[in-house]
């Protein structure tokens, strides 16, 4: 483990480092990212051999006999930390180029302060291992993200998401607390161990405590509401990290509590699946609806987890109904759709931020033929769109197609399994055809057809950087989709570290051996037809025209199809969940003057957590608020108050 | 058994191009015309084949790729088709799963190929193009969940070579009578045909399929007609195997596969003469109809069977 705490070290002297010097020069920031990749590279490099031999690593550090910290690695850490040091050695390579035009270089230095705090306490809380590692590193990646978050505090909305996010995430550590109380009473010790003994009530009540603030940092429905906001405030490069696996420590906290668990009912399965299901089709249903690029993509990452929950409730559901090909499969499905989102969310956030860094813009509709200047950027966004919408023969399928097997799996049990699978191979499907939909608005709109505005006429790509990390993870997508057979061992080796039999590994390489021939039967069939193509237009009149205007001779680019109308059709039948408001001052007067259309889907989560927590909350408040009188005395007689009471209890 | 199974599929793309001519000929029929020949789509073929191509000044390669890549996956798509009941070239547990997505990379290019001109109605097109398929795949998925539970298999060749159908009908007779009305909804939502889609208007804004493809022209028209066709083929074979599941000596297997592909296309021949395409906020409902179908076959079938 030790190689493991040098690349946390390394990481860590980047960031102090970026700090101390941030005024000198702009050299500095070429040793920042060198000494914060280099980390995760080292880091990278450990957990893989960790992950590939399964070994298992622990250390733990004392002070005084009172403040013990202790880690421990094993394949579910390592896959994760796999995640985390893959994407964040990329996106700190791509951030030497973003953040290369900042003005203000102490600003700069600030953040990559933070940014390498949020890797370390990332690495830290994915293995941590008793109460008090894992709760230092929660809030030390809480915070450090938030930070992250109000990078350009001078925008009001950037100020909101960040606040919107301090509260979301410190409620969620609040109930992460609550668990760990829970499991503290029953166990007497810190440490994070097995826990077969509890009563079973008991457990779930943990479970569901867990749930609940593991699935607010993983942005799952109904406590995603402030994911939106906040992943696009950040810079491109921490939004690729925040969507791309900082919301998988969310994830990492549910299935460790729940393999420490160690619970026999099927409740645990249910809750996954219904979750998400409900944050798949909802996620996409709103991203779908969004005009900002990287709020589109911050909704995406909800429909994802959504797809992750799915795979491992099937997982769960596998293991409660005693059936270990069913969880084998799903689990596997989860994990691997962990490092698939990781790859091709960044791959995208970084796409929208290089458009973001040459237009200036974020909005879809102000955008479009960016294909034509920006081939590479334009080329990895199509890749990554063809991954996350779940197409064969890229990444995002294979992760899926473990997912649908596990749940077809699942129809031979009974019913409440049964309904349960119906419901997670349905809403997959569904799922996949509406991130078809969002991500063909993406291509279709910012980066094909013609520019609308002059920002985006004019934009090209630069930044050497920028192009090499979008360039490798879309490399990834391709290379994962055509060959999983290489990288399936790696979810697998985490789906054994939760204790399922190793026999059930057999059909999931068939299956990867399976994908990888019907990759390349299609992609040779390509070749073939394109080959035939070529052949059809050997000496053939090519000519080059405007676009058939169906008889109207003068079109502009203003008459393109807009993402918002593109995204109407669907919306329509959405309506009941995704209420639209618009905007639209009525024309008036025979000399009508400029007028304007504005229209916004609005979230119900959003809508109902205004209503129904925040406004009954303030209520509470404002009858308490003569508690608050200013006078210190009195003060002073509450604590002793407290104090006196609280004796009563010990 | 393999050679047969590839020539099975070249015979498969050979004869496509024939039914879309039936369904012509029917549409005449009702009209009270003559129609063109039966074998009009293969002159249509030749000719395009033999023309150049007009490009618009807006497109990129993406515009060359989706006739490309929508081919593909409706040919690769037919690999994993038993045709005629015969043992398809491919199978492999799951492989419905990936015919249905590699349909959907088939959507993705036309789509984006239309994205590609920056035109209004093309645009237009791709949204409804976008929207109704998910429709019909939830549809196919529950199909999928009946047939699994039946069987307990998860490939094409499972449910559809041999006397696998004839099988599935001894199973469960009743709810199957849903699930090939629910795949015949579904292969006209597919195919765009009406009353989902009007391929014969003559207005850019009530087509969905047609407007899409609108700017392509010479060769590549023709690579995105033949996957039409063959994506007919398929949905056909699929019904053509439910309703005529028998499993004899070979040329008479091969009789009724072929006369159950001839009343699937004067089906659909009958069905756009008769009715006329729903107003586009009702086709949802229309398409929803072949998932409840299909979702209640499943209740009926755990309920009784």
């Amino acid at each position: 483990m030790s190689q493991f705490f040098i690349s946390i070290l390394i990481i860590l002297t980047g960031g102090v480092f970026s700090l101390c010097f941030a005024r000198q020069a702009k050299s500095v920031n070429i040793i920042t990212v060198f000494l914060l990749s280099l980390g995760c590279l080292w880091g990278l490099m450990d957990v893989t051999s960790n992950l590939i031999h399964s070994a298992i690593a622990e250390k733990s550090f004392e002070y005084l006999n009172v403040f013990s910290l202790s880690f421990k690695m094993d394949g579910l850490s390592a896959f994760f930390l796999v995640a985390v040091f893959g994407i964040c050695l990329l996106s700190s390579i791509y951030s030497f180029h973003y953040m290369a035009h900042e003005k203000k270089p102490v600003r700069v230095g600030v953040n990559y302060f933070f940014f390498s705090v949020l890797i370390a306490s990332m690495a830290l809380v994915i293995t941590a291992s008793n109460i008090l590692a894992f709760m230092l590193s929660w809030e030390a990646m809480s915070l450090s993200s938030f930070f992250l978050v109000i990078y350009n505090h001078e925008a009001s909305d950037n100020r909101k998401a960040g606040y919107l996010y301090f509260v979301f995430s410190h409620v969620g550590a609040m109930f992460i607390l609550a668990a760990f109380a829970l499991i503290y009473a029953h166990t007497g010790n810190l440490a994070l161990g097995p826990m077969t003994r509890m009563p079973e009530t008991m457990k779930i009540l943990i479970f569901l405590f867990s749930f609940i603030g593991f699935g607010s940092k993983a942005g799952v429905f109904p406590f995603h509401v402030w994911l939106p906001f906040a992943h696009p405030a950040a810079p491109s490069h921490i939004s690729a990290v925040m969507s791309g696996v900082m919301i998988k420590t969310g994830i990492y906290g549910m299935i460790r509590i729940y393999a420490l668990l160690d619970l026999h009912t099927s409740l645990p399965g249910m809750v996954m699946i219904i979750a998400g299901a409900v944050s798949g089709i909802l996620g996409v249903v709103y991203a779908l609806g969004q005009h900002d690029l990287k709020r589109l993509l911050a909704y995406s990452s909800v429909e994802n987890i959504g797809i992750i929950l799915i795979g491992l409730g099937i997982g769960m559901t596998g293991v409660s109904s005693d059936n270990p090909a069913m969880a084998v499969l799903g689990f596997a499905g989860g994990f691997l759709h962990v490092l698939n989102h990781a790859v091709f969310k960044s791959l995208l956030f970084m796409g929208a931020g290089m458009v973001l860094h040459q237009t200036g813009t974020r909005s879809i509709d102000a955008l479009g033929g960016l294909l034509k200047r920006m081939k590479i950027t334009g080329t990895a966004v199509i890749i990554g769109s063809l991954a996350i919408s779940g197409l064969p023969p890229l990444n995002g399928f294979v992760g899926e197609f473990l997912i649908y097997l596990g749940g077809f799996k699942g129809l031979a049990l009974e019913t409440s399994d049964f309904i349960l699978s119906i419901v997670a191979i349905i809403s997959l499907a569904v799922i996949g055809g509406l991130a078809l939909a969002c991500f063909t608005k993406v291509v279709g709109v910012v980066f094909q057809g013609e520019p609308r505005t002059r920002a985006a006429e004019k934009a090209t790509e630069k930044g050497a950087t920028m192009l090499v990390s979008m360039v490798v993870l879309a490399a990834a997508c391709v290379f994962i989709g055509i060959f999983p057979g290489f990288i399936i061992l790696l979810p697998l080796r985490a789906v054994a570290a939760l204790g399922l039999e190793p026999t059930g590994f057999e059909p999931v390489m068939i299956i990867a051996g399976n994908l990888s021939f019907a990759a390349v039967v299609f992609l040779s069939m390509v070749i073939l037809v394109a080959l035939i193509r070529s052949f059809f237009y050997r000496n053939k009149p090519i000519a080059a025209s405007g676009t058939w205007g169906c008889g109207f001779t003068q079109p502009t680019v203003k008459m393109q199809y807009t993402g918002s109308s593109y995204a109407s059709f669907i919306l329509d039948f959405f309506r009941p969940v995704a209420p639209l408001s618009e905007e639209h001052p009525a024309i008036q007067g025979r000399f009508p003057v400029k007028t304007h259309y504005k229209s916004h889907i609005n979230d119900i989560a959003g809508l109902h957590m205004n209503k129904l927590v925040v406004d009954p909350i303030l209520l509470v408040f404002e009858k308490l608020r003569w508690i608050q009188h200013g006078d210190i005395h009195l003060y002073i007689g509450y604590i002793l108050l407290a104090i006196v009471l609280l004796l009563f209890f010990i | 058994m393999m050679i047969e199974s590839i020539l099975l599929f070249f015979l498969a793309v050979l004869t496509a191009p024939f039914f879309s001519g039936i369904i012509l000929k029917v549409k005449a029929f009702f009209g009270g015309k003559k129609g063109p020949p039966l074998l009009i789509q293969y002159y249509t073929l030749i000719k395009l084949i033999q023309k150049g191509s007009v490009y618009s000044r807006s497109t990129t390669l993406m515009f060359k790729l989706g006739p490309i890549v929508s081919l593909c996956s409706a040919l690769t798509v037919l690999l994993f088709l038993p045709i005629a009941g015969h043992d398809p070239v491919f199978s492999f547990h799951g492989d419905v799963i990936v015919v249905l997505y590699l349909l959907g990379l088939g959507r993705f290019f036309t789509i984006a190929a239309a994205m590609d001109t920056a035109s209004p109605f093309e645009g237009m097109g791709a949204a409804r193009e976008a929207y109704f398929p998910i429709i019909c795949e939830a549809a196919f998925f529950m199909i999928l969940i009946l047939l699994y539970r039946l069987t307990g298999e998860l490939s094409l060749s499972a449910y559809f070579s041999g006397e696998n159908p004839f099988l599935l009908w001894y199973l469960a007779g009743p709810p199957l009578l849903f699930v090939v009305v629910a795949f015949f909804i579904i292969l006209l939502t597919e195919n765009s045909r009406v009353p989902v889609d009007d391929p014969a208007t003559h207005l850019e804004l009530t087509m969905i399929h047609e407007v899409m493809v609108l700017d392509h022209s010479g060769p590549d028209f023709g690579l995105i007609e033949l996957g039409s066709f063959c994506k007919l083929f398929f949905y056909a074979t699929l019904i053509s195997r439910m309703i005529l599941p028998f499993d004899l000596n070979i040329p008479l297997t091969f009789v009724f596969y072929f006369a159950g592909l001839v009343v699937v296309s004067v089906a659909v021949g009958v069905t756009e003469s008769v009715m006329a395409r729903y107003r586009m906020d009702k086709v949802p409902q229309f398409v929803l109809t072949s998932f409840a179908l299909a979702f209640f076959a499943t209740i009926i079938t755990l309920e009784f069977i």
